[in-house]
This record gives structure tokens, C-alpha cells and sequence, in this order.
């Protein structure tokens, strides 16, 4: 017998104590899986759709909102003259509810530019020209609003065509409705506004390159912004927003469940006392007392990690399938999440064990006799 | 219950070194509100068989505490082997090694086995971990279980607990046995047998034992018996 099995036997005894406390903590521990997981993702998922779109460097006004304020078209001009602008691509992108979906992407994209190329038609057509009154569906925005190509479309106050369903080769461009800029300028009323424009550098530029160009588009056009795509979303106030509310939940969540360990561990020590008095009457130091104690404080957040990794990754599944956001969200659970969210849990486990380790180290051996 | 092989006297026995000598002792609890001990003295040998007797609350219980280094005198000298106890830096070693204890409660963790419980002690020792398994092993077949091994104390009779917390107290060969009430919670025939192991083992180890006992009995098996009432060792008896 080890000092591990002691410490394992030590949880052992209540069980159904210690597995409600482990639920407890892996509830805290899903929480952040779950919510970083899909912030994330979310950035990264915003990425790989600009890359998609054979995106270098993106222009925009994205401030305090997810999606960027409209700014004039003519804009795109000063940013095309550059040298090391190979091509660019207007964009009037918005966060809207559209049908049956409460929050569903509308990328209008300038007709003919480069944000169209990549765009694989899987059933119908792509548009004919820029005011044809028809969309494409992304893929998974079809299946969200239950569409396929030849069916009809609220948009605005008009009702449009769906002409195809396309893979975009990401999430977010599968999980949008994607039509001409000029048609939905005239839609929407936005009629010489853009508040995105897509920029392909020339080839073979450097990172520190692009970022000088970063800086003179910025010079050219005060009010916007460039950025470098891997930039983009982490620099939007939004997206901060999201960002701070995520860890905020997950600690909230962390702090119930090291107020739970605690109080578990507590009631431990306070049940254990007369053990704790017989193991310092036959020889035990009080370092190994105040060991065990923060050791099963320690192994109850491992168990509750590994449990709360699990029911993350699984509550982050069952959110990915729901059809209110479906199609905007691709979690990115990594090895090195679940592992920071262990280590989390561990780390909680022993903060949670401190005050009852010191409590158990206030036993008095001479209580094992009065016992 | 058989007669003692040889008569109790009060008296030490000649020749053997002097293993624990209290002088003065005084233990006072609830801020002086509460007098355990009001001044003892007594030596004690080393192989000596020593019953501890006296009325409830005559400080019994108190002293085998600061012979055990559970607690400190409030005034007065314990001397273990010349050193004072109440000056150990580490109680706890001299809890670990010298001494081995025994409860009217038997005190077993509920949730190991016996052997597992035979082994606690010796967590304090650098004792590998196969051979404190075999150890263990070893003390509880000379305590007669050793067809009891991985059972849990819950599952034992009231005699057989109290034998594997005689084999615990064993684990890591002390000098001293403290026994507290050792049959106090036992049936005649199973106080018997503990009183007898506890002989055979005494006179097999060569170990120092110190019993409290309410029971005269049991203390006529000892080789010596202190009388204890109102906090003194009482020296007409």
C-alpha cells in the first residue's frame, strides 16, 4: 500500500460525496472548454474563411460590434493604387436574422472579384451578373434554413432566388448567404457603403512587408483599419467583448467549484478528525497529514478535470448542432485546451485543499485517547 | 482469568536501566482550570510490565498522553532514555519509533484492510514497500490472523480489531508498548486472549509495556502496578 491508495481510500469513503463535489468542479472545468473553445474557434474559424477567399490583409472599421460601420466604397480606390496590392474585393457584410435562423451571415461580395473564385458549386449555379436577384448558399446555411437551389428567399423586403449551394472550404463562408455587393447595397439601402475590403498582396511578400502595408493603407485611409487576416478578429472590441465574457463564466463557474472542493474538503477534515489524531498518535508527521489532504484535494480537481474536458467537448458538440447558430461557430477544442483545462482543474483542487490542509494541520494527537 | 505468574508489587525491579522518569509532573488544561496531573513522580525500567490504575479522571489518561509525546507537561520533567520529552523537536519520530500504541477503541481505519492498517505506521520509516507488506504480514500471523489478512475491521470481531491493533502497534518494532484500556471493550474470553498475547509478547521482545486498566484483573498480570487518584501516583497504597 502506497501513499497514493491512502489518498485514494481518503475519497473513497464518501462517494457519493465526492462524486457530486467532481461534478461540481467539472461543471466549472466544461464551462471553459466550452466557452474558450468557441471563442477560439471563432477566431480561428473567422480566419481560415478569409484565407479561404485568398485574403492577405484586411480592411475595415471593426469596432465595438461584430460586424464593421459601412464606410464608402471610393475608399477601395486609394487602398488599389498601392504597389503592393495585387488585387482587393469590397465586401458589405452583416449579422442578421433570416428566416427560421436568428443569426445567420449575409456576405455580398463584389461582383467579379476575387472572393467569388473560390466559391465550388455543389447543386445550381452561381449568379449570372451583379444585380441578378438571387443567392448562393453556403452549405451548411442551407441545410440550417432548410433550403436548396430554385427555392425562394426573404432578404431584406425582397424575396430572392436561390440560385446555388456552394462550399466556401470553411465554416463561416459554408455557414453564410452569399450575394452580389450591388444587389444587396440596393436592398439594404447602403447604396455606395462597404465595411470590408478584402486585399491580395502581390506575391511572395513578407509578413513584415505586409505589415508596411498595413501601415500605409492606414495613412492613405484614416477611419479604417488594416490588418493582417490573423489580426483581424482579435483586434474587433467585439470580439474582445465575447473574449473577456468567456473567461468571465468560466471563472464564475471555477469559483463555485473551488468553493464546493473546499467545502467538501472541510467537512473532511472536520468528519477525519479523530483519524487524523490516531494517524499523528502512531507516527505520522503532520507534513504527511497536510499532504494527504491537498493530495486528494488535488487528485478530486484531476478526476473533475478529466470529467469536465469530457462534458465540455460534448456540451460544445450538442451547441455546434443547434440551429440558431449553426453554421457561425466551429469550436476549436485543442489537445492544449483540454490540457490547460486539467491542469486548471488541478491547480483549483489544490487552492481548495490549502485552508482545510491547515485546519487538518491544527489536530491535536491527543485527541486519538479522548476519542 | 488466570492468576498472575508472579504477585504485582509497586516497587521497581532492580538492575535495568531507567526508560522514562517523571519528576514533578503537572498538567493543567482550560487555562489552570483543570488539574489532570498535580505533581507526579515515578521511574519506570526498561522491560518492565507496568499497570497504570485509578479511578475515572484521576489523570490515567493524561499521562499516558505525555508518555506517548501526544501533549506537554504544563510543569515538570518527562524524561524518555534521559531525554525530555517535552524538549523533542520532532514528537512525532519518537511517536514513530519507540513507541507503539494500543486503544480501548482499537481506532482501525475503516477503509483499509488489516494488513493495509498494519502498515500505516510504517509510513514513517524507510521501509520498502514489499517488505512492509511482508512485515505486516508477519505481525498479523503472530497475532494469530493470518487467515484475516484482507479483511476489513467491519468484518472482525471486537477481539480479533483489538489484535490487529496490537500488530500495528508492532509495525515498527518499538521499545515501548502504551496501552490504553486494551480490553476495556472486550468480553472476558477476548480480554483473555489480549492479555495473554500481550504477556507472550512482552516477554518475546523484551519490550518495555505500559497499560491504564480499570480492572484489577488485568492489572494483577503486570509486574508492577501504578495507583493513581486525584492527579497523584498514590504511594500508600
Amino acid at each position: 500500500m502506497n501513499f497514493f491508495s491512502v489518498v485514494l481510500r481518503g475519497l473513497w469513503r464518501r462517494p457519493v460525496r465526492t462524486g457530486l463535489t467532481l461534478l461540481g468542479i467539472s461543471i466549472g472545468i466544461a464551462a471553459v472548454v466550452a466557452l474558450v473553445g468557441i471563442s477560439h474557434g471563432f477566431e480561428s474559424g473567422w480566419e481560415q474563411g478569409l484565407k479561404q477567399r485568398g485574403t492577405d490583409l484586411v480592411v475595415s472599421n471593426i469596432s465595438t460590434a461584430l460586424t464593421p460601420k459601412p464606410f464608402a466604397a471610393e475608399m477601395r480606390d486609394r487602398v488599389a493604387k498601392l504597389p503592393e496590392v495585387a488585387a482587393t474585393s469590397e465586401l458589405l457584410v452583416e449579422i442578421t436574422s433570416i428566416e427560421s435562423s436568428e443569426m445567420m451571415m449575409i456576405s455580398s461580395r463584389e461582383w467579379g472579384a476575387f472572393g467569388w473564385q473560390h466559391l465550388k458549386v455543389l447543386s445550381g449555379r452561381l449568379p449570372k451578373d451583379a444585380l441578378e436577384p438571387v443567392v448562393v448558399l453556403g452549405q451548411i446555411a442551407a441545410e440550417v434554413l432548410k433550403k436548396k437551389a430554385g427555392d425562394k428567399i426573404q432578404i431584406e423586403t425582397e424575396e430572392l432566388t436561390v440560385c446555388g449551394i456552394v462550399d466556401g472550404g470553411a465554416v463561416v463562408e459554408n455557414g453564410c448567404v452569399i450575394l452580389s455587393l450591388e444587389l444587396y447595397q440596393k436592398l439594404s439601402g447602403n447604396e455606395g457603403k462597404i465595411n470590408v475590403i478584402d486585399v491580395r498582396a502581390v506575391p511572395n511578400l513578407s509578413r513584415d512587408a505586409m505589415r508596411q502595408v498595413c501601415d500605409k493603407i492606414n495613412e492613405v485611409i484614416p477611419g479604417v483599419k488594416a490588418m493582417m487576416v490573423s489580426e483581424h478578429l482579435s483586434t474587433s472590441q467585439g470580439y474582445k467583448v465575447i473574449h473577456a465574457m468567456s473567461w468571465g463564466t468560466s471563472s464564475l463557474a471555477i469559483l463555485v467549484g473551488v468553493l464546493g472542493v473546499m467545502n467538501t474538503m472541510l467537512m473532511t477534515v472536520f468528519e477525519r478528525k479523530q483519524e487524523l489524531s490516531i494517524l499523528l498518535a502512531l507516527g505520522w508527521r503532520r507534513r504527511r497529514i497536510v499532504q494527504m489532504i491537498l493530495s486528494e484535494s488535488a487528485l478530486l480537481g484531476f478526476f473533475g478535470g478529466i470529467v469536465g474536458v469530457g462534458l465540455g467537448a460534448l456540451g460544445v458538440k450538442l451547441l455546434q448542432a443547434a440551429p440558431a447558430i449553426r453554421g457561425l461557430l466551429s469550436p476549436e477544442i485543442s489537445p492544449g485546451l483540454l490540457l490547460f483545462s486539467v491542469g486548471i482543474s488541478i491547480v483549483v483542487g489544490v487552492i481548495s485543499g490549502l485552508y482545510p490542509a491547515w485546519r487538518s494541520s491544527r489536530v491535536r494527537p491527543s485527541e486519538a485517547l479522548n476519542a | 482469568m488466570d492468576s498472575p505468574a508472579a504477585a504485582p508489587t509497586t516497587g521497581r525491579s532492580n538492575g535495568a536501566a531507567c526508560i522514562y522518569e517523571a519528576t514533578g509532573l503537572v498538567k493543567e488544561f482550560d487555562d489552570g482550570q483543570v488539574h489532570a496531573l498535580r505533581g507526579v513522580d515515578f521511574k519506570i525500567d526498561e522491560g518492565e510490565f507496568v499497570a497504570i490504575t485509578g479511578p475515572s479522571g484521576c489523570g490515567k489518561s493524561t499521562l499516558l498522553q505525555l508518555l506517548g509525546a501526544l501533549d506537554r507537561p504544563s510543569q515538570g520533567v518527562l524524561k524518555y532514555r534521559g531525554q525530555s520529552l517535552g524538549d523533542l523537536k520532532d514528537p512525532s519520530a519518537y511517536r514513530a519509533r519507540e513507541i507503539g500504541f494500543i486503544f480501548q477503541a482499537f481506532h482501525l481505519l475503516p477503509t483499509f484492510t488489516a494488513l493495509e492498517n498494519v502498515q500505516i505506521p510504517m509510513f514513517e520509516t524507510s521501509r520498502p514497500l514489499k517488505e512492509r507488506r511482508e512485515h505486516a504480514a508477519a505481525l498479523l500471523a503472530s497475532v494469530g490472523l493470518e487467515k484475516r489478512l484482507h479483511h476489513f475491521p467491519g468484518k472482525l470481531s471486537g477481539g480479533e480489531r483489538q489484535r490487529i491493533a496490537i500488530a500495528r502497534s508492532l509495525a515498527n518494532d518499538p521499545s515501548v508498548l502504551l496501552a490504553d484500556e486494551p480490553t476495556g471493550n472486550l468480553d472476558s474470553e477476548n480480554a483473555h486472549l489480549v492479555l495473554d498475547l500481550l504477556l507472550r509478547l512482552y516477554e518475546e521482545r523484551k519490550m518495555t509495556v505500559i497499560l491504564i486498566t480499570h480492572d484489577p484483573t488485568v492489572a494483577a498480570r503486570a509486574k508492577r502496578v501504578l495507583r493513581m487518584k486525584d492527579g497523584r501516583v498514590d504511594t500508600s497504597a
